[in-house]
């Protein structure tokens, strides 16, 4: 009896052990993947992707977690430190380069096919390129500046709207906008502006449309980072500066405010045009818009050239993470040519590859996005994008600078002054 | 005058009196409340006008079904009661006695509380969270809700502990004194003459330590991976977008949900505010 | 011999060796988590202070490198004397309005259990949108309270409140009041229901008026409760960043940059961290000596 109940025993143990190996054989590998998406058809976008690649691919599978954009920077900092990573993170280039910097991300470089190397724009690679040649993150997804104006006011003071082929001067811009400015009551008040800009955080938007004047503010001289604001800089905030208080053709609403919170007042007509407004807020317009609403995109503005500074949206593998070959499969996969565009898409942002942005959603002439994607070709990456030390220059020195520019309490020149004279003690301990 | 006002009539009119500035308190408090409710019901198009209407003209539910659905904040409401209740209760029973020790016994050990309390409170908790976060992973509580509720412990117990050390301060010392010489041991004393008194002091601070661990955003992002574990404000942050947008609509019924709990717990123990002991305990 | 909570008379060493157990035995719950999850991060956390610990790098001692760097940084003495305002105009707008309506909600009002639970709603909300709902209220075209002004005739052209120069602080100070305001009340009233209503009826009989009942009765018994919130809410309030950060991220120019949110650009943003600790432990010492002493000399005068 004891030597059955002993057989038994052993036979038992045997069956839950091999149940036990086997099923430890096929424990899938999880790969935890943080996207920034939050608007509505950008996280179905990626909800799509992340099931189909968990539907084909049983031996790794893709837990997707949903972080806000507010709460992104502090999260990937505290995770770097505890070590406590997602596989997968999705963020922006600019403070990527930092983290490639400080050691924190894996290098892709030998991972990257040269399919992806040649699909995806060159000026997209330029964003994510570190000093040495080395690319710690894909970009996919990138954004650019543009203009969103209405329609019927157009129509009503007889302005016709630039065109991809015969863009608007900033010249016409300002002309445009002064045509637009009216008070349409008679009480001496302005109700309806020309133009508003969203100059809350007015350091990366001032600097990357300066591009187009020529002016980099960042310049390399005797091998160290300096700052140099000439007439190539000064000639946008002038233009700034004239719209606001000569002309009066700019809203004063824009001091202090994100350019998407203007398109309240703008549905109401309060502003003909919404410059330098980013591309994906057209989502947040076709959603809130009357029916009957008509607007439209404008192509970017000619300085002396039309060319912009953005930066790219980009997936990363941490250098702590655990299952980083599994990783840049889920990347592959999630950055092909119909993935990439399908998030894209869903984004109202542009891809990167090549092959996707000829895909017919980027060049319908519905809400104005072929104007949009036309202008990609004038995206650049700007010079301020890779120095170190630009995060403390820009909060410490150029916010409150251009704060207290935008708000008449200096000259132009006192600013000149003062940001290149605070300039280099910032960028020295940097060095 | 040569006729003063009857007694009642007297009463109504400081009453009368009372309500206006009590009125303006309410609005000023109270009307973010009314926003959210109104912009919950209302579809996308109607939320971002110039001027939004109180009630919405094509109302909806799609909102709230959205926010009651899967992807809502349901399951997180409901891990984040589960925390923030434990939290409340596990830090009233921890700083009760010490609360006493702190407000009636001489010790060094109260100065050192004391320069603790001051400490924590003072220094900047964005600094301390790797570190703790570190020490809650080398006794595998990352990741779990225990290891949350003790951190809501801990970061509660400062606020409680000086508030009902505050309290049993203002209460005399003869009624223990009394108790002890009829021969009633230190639990009873706890438990039988200090705790009604002290009621109104517990309410409140089960009240903070609820709402602190009901309200924290950061540090439970950082400590759960698994969604099935996410806490209500985590949740609600995906609704959140980029440069002062949202989505509004699905954000608005989520933050009605999620103040209702803080509401119901305050009408619970609001009622403990009032104690109609305390005339008792002074005659005895 | 059984333990009192007076006095007893007792061989000295045992007595003072039976009064520490005593007194730790209802320290002990407390300790051990203390000890773990808060005083071992203290400890890192204000060492760090002391290092030159960047992102990325690893953290060298430099002594007091980081202070004597601190003493020369003019933006972080600004951001000071900034919390400072910010400060004593939060919380001593919370501690007299809180206070104020902490009676009004004591007094025989009809449906005031409603009322009491409809002051919590700053409290109780998200904070994810108290911030978000205030930039729309200060929105300078479709926000409430220019809409408001303007409509009642107060205002004639919008105030860009956030922006402005001259409103931005106040701006932010009003919603400081308006989130801090419910907790501040509900101890405030809570404390209330602990004066016996004996004490404010013999001053009535005595020909006390309301406003001398509260001065000379209610006022001295809530002491304790006044002084041990008044202290907490100091601290917090100065070492509030978050809700500023969301409405103008110590905008215009830094004229709202409180010494916290500073310390976090230090830290999160540029990544200098030893930095940033060195702040923070600079602020522990200056609002700690701050409080400590506000609550000696309170400690002095009611004696």
């Amino acid at each position: 009896m004891r030597r059955i109940r002993l057989l038994i025993a052993a036979l038992l143990v045997a069956f839950l052990a091999s149940t036990g190996a086997s099923t430890a054989g096929t424990a899938p590998v999880r790969v935890r993947f943080v996207s920034l998406a939050w608007q509505k058809t950008a996280v179905e976008a990626v909800k799509e992707v992340v099931t189909a690649w968990n539907r084909t691919n049983p031996a790794i599978q893709v837990d997707y977690a949903q972080v806000d954009w507010g709460a992104i920077h502090d999260y990937m900092l505290t995770s770097f430190q505890t070590g406590n990573v997602p596989d997968v993170f999705h963020y922006e280039s600019i403070p990527i380069l930092d983290f490639a910097k400080r050691g924190f991300l894996t290098d892709l470089t030998p991972m990257i096919t040269p399919e992806m190397r040649a699909d995806i724009f060159p000026g997209a690679w330029q964003t994510v390129l570190s000093e040495g040649g080395k690319i710690h993150a894909v970009p996919y997804l990138w954004e650019s500046l543009i203009i969103i104006y209405n329609k019927k006011l157009f129509r009503d003071a007889g302005i016709t709207p630039p065109t991809k082929e015969k863009p608007w001067t900033w010249d016409d811009l300002q002309r445009a906008a002064k045509t637009l400015t009216k008070d349409l009551n008679g009480d001496g008040r302005t109700d309806q502006f020309g133009a508003a800009i969203g100059l809350r955080s007015p350091v990366n938007r001032v600097l990357n449309l300066s591009i187009g004047f020529g002016g980099n503010y960042f310049y390399v001289q005797g091998g160290r980072n300096v700052v140099l604001v000439g007439e190539a800089e000064r000639a946008l905030l002038t233009i700034l500066m004239n719209m606001l208080y000569v002309d009066k053709t700019a809203s004063p609403d824009g001091l202090g405010r994100g350019s998407p919170e203007l398109i309240p007042g703008f549905l109401a007509g309060r502003y003909a045009m919404l410059p330098g407004i980013g591309v994906w807020a057209r989502q947040s317009l076709v959603e809130t818009a009357p029916a009957d609403f008509e607007w439209g995109v404008l192509p970017p503005l000619k300085a002396k050239t039309q060319y912009q500074g953005s930066a790219t949206q980009t997936l990363s593998i941490p250098a702590a993470a655990k299952n980083k070959e599994a990783a840049w499969r889920f990347i592959e996969f999630a950055l092909s040519r119909d993935n990439m565009a399908k998030q894209a898409l869903g984004d109202w942002l542009f891809p990167t590859r090549q092959s996707s942005i000829r895909l017919s959603g980027f060049t319908t002439t519905k809400y104005g996005w072929d104007v949009s994607t036309d202008s990609v070709r004038f995206l650049r990456m700007a010079p301020w994008q890779k120095v170190l030390g630009y995060s403390e220059w820009r909060t410490r020195l150029a916010t409150p600078l251009m704060n207290e520019l935008f708000a008449n309490r200096i000259t132009l020149d006192q600013f000149a002054e003062r940001v290149v004279a605070g300039s280099a003690e910032i960028l020295d301990r940097y060095r | 005058m040569a006729m003063t006002l009857s007694a009642p009539l007297r009463r109504r009119a400081t009453t009368a009196l009372l309500l206006v500035p009590l009125a303006a308190y309410i609005i000023f408090l109270a009307f973010p409340l009314l926003w959210l409710t109104s912009t919950s019901f209302k579809r996308p198009n109607e939320i971002l006008v110039l001027r939004p209407t109180v009630i919405p003209k094509a109302p909806t539910l799609d909102n709230y079904r959205e926010v009651l659905g899967p992807e809502g904040v349901v399951r997180a409401s409901l891990n984040t009661m589960k925390v923030a209740v434990a939290s409340a209760v596990l830090a009233l029973a921890i700083a009760l006695p010490a609360a006493y020790a702190l407000a009636r016994k001489q010790s060094r050990l109260n100065k050192a509380i004391i320069g603790w309390i001051l400490v924590s409170q003072s220094f900047p908790s964005i600094l301390i969270i790797v570190p703790l976060f570190l020490i809650l992973a080398r006794f595998s509580l990352a990741n779990s809700h225990l290891g949350l509720i003790m951190v809501y412990v801990v970061w509660s117990l400062p606020f409680v502990l000086w508030i009902l050390h505050g309290f049993v301060k203002g209460l005399p010392n003869e009624l223990e004194e009394a108790a002890a010489v009829d021969g009633a041991s230190f639990p009873q004393i706890l438990f039988r003459i200090l705790m009604p008194l002290l009621l109104p002091g517990l309410a409140t601070t089960l009240l903070y330590a609820f709402v602190n661990a009901w309200n924290e955003f950061f540090f439970a992002l950082v400590v759960l991976k698994d969604p099935q574990l996410m806490t209500v404000q985590v949740s609600l942050s995906r609704f959140r977008g980029l440069e002062g947008l949202a989505r509004w609509g699905p954000l608005a019924a989520g933050s009605v949900i999620a103040t209702l709990p803080a509401m119901a717990a305050f009408a619970f123990l609001q009622r403990r505010l009032v104690s109609g002991l305390l005339s008792g305990g002074l005659k005895n | 011999m059984r333990a009192t909570a007076g006095s007893v008379q007792m061989a000295a060493p045992q007595a003072a060796r039976r009064r520490l157990l005593g007194v730790l035995s209802l320290y002990l719950p407390l300790l051990i988590p203390v000890a773990a999850l808060s005083l071992i991060p203290l400890v890192q956390g204000i060492w760090l202070g002391f290092t030159d610990y960047r992102l990325g790098s690893p953290a060298r001692f430099n002594l007091l490198a980081n202070y004597a760097r601190m003493l020369g940084d003019r933006d972080f003495w600004t951001s000071f004397r900034t919390g400072f305002v910010w400060t004593f105009t939060v919380t001593g707008g919370e501690i007299i309005l809180g206070m104020g309506l902490a009676l009004l909600l004591n007094a025989r009002v009809p449906f005031r259990g409603l009322w009491r639970i409809l002051i919590l709603i700053p409290w109780a909300m998200p904070p994810v949108i108290k911030g978000l709902i205030w930039r729309f209220v200060y929105h300078p075209d479709a926000g409430l309270l220019n809409y408001a002004l303007i409509s009642l005739g107060i205002l004639r052209d919008p105030i860009n409140w956030l922006a402005d120069f001259g409103w931005a602080l106040q701006s932010v100070v009003l919603v400081g009041i308006w989130t801090g305001l419910p907790l501040a009340t509900v101890v405030l009233l809570s404390g209330l229901q602990t004066v016996p209503d004996e004490l404010k009826e013999a001053a009535a009989l005595d020909g006390a008026s309301g406003w001398r009942q509260f001065r000379y009765v209610t006022l001295p018994l809530m002491a304790p409760i006044i002084v041990a919130l008044s202290s907490l809410e100091f601290i917090w309030n100065f070492n509030s960043f978050g809700l500023v950060y969301v409405l103008t991220e110590g905008g215009p120019a830094g004229l709202t940059r409180l010494p916290m949110l500073f310390a976090y650009f230090e830290g999160f943003q540029y990544g200098n961290l030893g930095y940033a600790a060195a702040l923070g432990n600079v602020m522990v010492l200056i609002i700690g000596g701050f409080v400590l002493y506000g609550v000696r000399r309170q400690g002095a005068a009611t004696g």
